[in-house]
């Protein structure tokens, strides 16, 4: 049983001081809604992704926009939350349970946290000072040790993302930044500096997803097919692994590549979870996308640029369009949407027909990360 | 704070059951499959390559090396920064988190030997020590 997304809808990313989390979320919801141009009565459940929110964020939403009532899961995945909430809707439908399903993700991280995010006190790592730039800190110190990658390099990866993001009306930075930019900013965790990390972010981001059956009732030309929405947990690291692969990402890619019938060769391009600029090369890298090693020197070389071989983050991805967490998986799938219908403006990558969106979250002591998903949609 | 000076009852493990003192001197103390020889830190109560549910508690060397590290320039209220983070191998085949101290924090580099010592981290709410490891530079073996 195929499911298609058919709505999508997003926020402008950035610092809301003015607006809370719901406030967002009803933006997000509606304009998805509205998208779809399908009756809100005909939504059967909900899945609302976040991590701060607090209790029942999700109801609280329903209840603004005409919703309550319906089933709804309020779905906590770290960084990987949205994600997370669209999968608990795609198997819902596939299960035959709904032909109309609404996932939408929020946070409003402003207000509730400044500076490093950490895996938490009560974590034994937390605990002994680790915070998130730190651990990407010392897989960057690892990338560079195993495969000569340069810190220029790594600088690349943020300057191509801020770019993508000055294209993108709905993200955070609106300014590119230069290479000398990043490398002069201040250092956070060493080598990892300020714009080598996504910002904190405020933002909503929602999505329709439907059956088949209403697919083809409401009309097949906007809708994208979600081909996979595969999810895995991290396992415990035995022995001395290297910190400059991600076999997580890589399981959870091999799992979605095989449901959806496509390989790492057949994808047009990816938003994947660039929380920091090394972030993005382990992803990909771990996704298959380009060889181990190599994401660095051809990303420099500009292979992963709108336009180039496979291009990579277009909508600026964390480190441009912002990381409001629990909206962030929704809001890479708002992007696959809106290049597989050719609606992404300047920053359309012509002729897309297959799109990947890959987060992971969290990290807890022992285990290579928490929770990490892949979504594949194809036109 | 020296190994001895914390091998006293009023001291605070910095997480039960991870470290313990004998003959004054301290020892992180991980756990070892009997099923499959895993060796981890902390022991879980599952090996999670052969689900085998009987493990071994063992003390981890003394030494290890550096296998990658970081300078901390920012962190949250409870940390005074820079501090320096160190992922650091153990023989037994484990790799362990920690502080690293009594080092200039230009001078860390990948595979650089380094010991545990043991020091006061915090204080506890009664106001007694809470004792946790950090690692410092070692000679060469």
């Amino acid at each position: 049983m195929d499911v298609y997304v058919v709505g999508a809808g997003m926020t402008k990313f950035g610092k809301h001081p003015d607006r809370d989390a719901v406030d967002l979320a009803v933006e997000a919801v509606n304009e998805a809604i509205r998208d779809a141009g399908v009756d809100r009565r005909r939504i059967q459940a909900a899945y609302c992704g976040h991590v701060y929110g607090g209790m029942v964020l999700g109801q609280k939403v329903l209840a603004r926009t005409g919703l309550a009532g319906i089933p709804l899961a309020n779905v906590e995945n770290a960084c990987s939350s949205g994600a997370t909430a669209i999968r608990e809707g795609y198997l819902a439908i596939r299960a035959g349970e709904y032909d109309v399903v609404l996932a939408f993700g929020v946070e409003h991280l402003t207000t509730r946290f400044r500076g490093a995010l950490t895996p938490g006190e009560e974590d034994l790592e937390g605990a002994l000072g680790l915070t998130m730039p730190a651990v990407y800190a010392m897989r960057a110190v690892r990338h560079m040790t195993e495969f000569g990658t340069t810190r220029e390099e790594l600088a690349y990866v943020s300057v191509k993302n801020k770019r993508n993001a000055s294209l993108n009306p709905y993200a955070q930075f609106q300014n590119p930044v230069t290479v000398e930019d990043v490398l002069n900013s201040r250092p956070i965790a060493d080598p990892l500096r300020l714009l080598d990390c996504c910002p904190v972010s405020d933002g909503a981001a929602a999505v329709i997803l439907a059956s088949e059956r209403v697919v083809g009732e409401l009309g097949r030309s906007r809708a994208v097919r979600l081909a996979a929405a595969s999810l895995r947990t991290g396992t415990v690291e035995v022995g001395l692994p290297s910190m400059a692969f991600e076999p997580l990402t890589r399981a959870t890619a091999q799992d979605a590549y095989e449901r959806a019938g496509v390989g790492p060769e057949d994808v047009d391009f990816a938003e994947v979870h660039d929380c920091f600029s090394i972030a993005e090369v382990l992803r990909v890298e771990g996704l298959g996308l380009y060889p181990v090693g190599e994401y660095p020197k051809r990303a420099a070389r500009g292979e992963a640029d709108i336009g180039g071989r496979l291009p990579i983050n277009p909508s600026g991805g964390l480190l441009g369009k912002g990381h409001p967490l629990g909206a962030t998986g929704v809001a890479q799938v708002v992007e696959l949407v809106r290049q597989l219908r050719g609606e992404a403006g300047p920053r359309q990558i012509e002729g897309a027909r297959v799109g990947l969106a890959h987060c992971r979250g969290g990290k807890a002591a022992g285990v290579e990360g928490a929770a990490c998903t892949v979504l594949i949609a194809t036109r | 704070m020296s190994e001895t000076e914390v091998v006293s009852e009023s001291y605070v493990p910095f997480r039960p059951g991870l470290l313990r003192f004998e003959g004054g001197r301290g020892v992180l103390v991980g756990g070892r499959c009997r099923g499959c020889g895993a060796v981890y830190f902390p022991a879980p109560e599952v090996c999670a390559r052969c689900q085998g549910e009987d493990l071994d508690r063992v003390d981890l060397s003394g030494r290890g090396a550096v296998y990658t590290y970081t300078v901390v320039r920012q962190s949250t209220p409870e940390f005074r920064t820079p501090y320096v983070l160190v992922y650091v191998d153990f023989p037994e085949g484990v790799r362990v988190l920690g502080q690293l101290v009594g080092c200039e924090p230009e001078a860390v580099r990948v595979g650089m030997p380094v010991e545990v010592v043991f020091e006061e981290v915090a204080k506890d709410p009664q106001g007694r020590p809470v004792v946790g490891w950090r690692f410092q530079p070692a000679e060469e073996a």
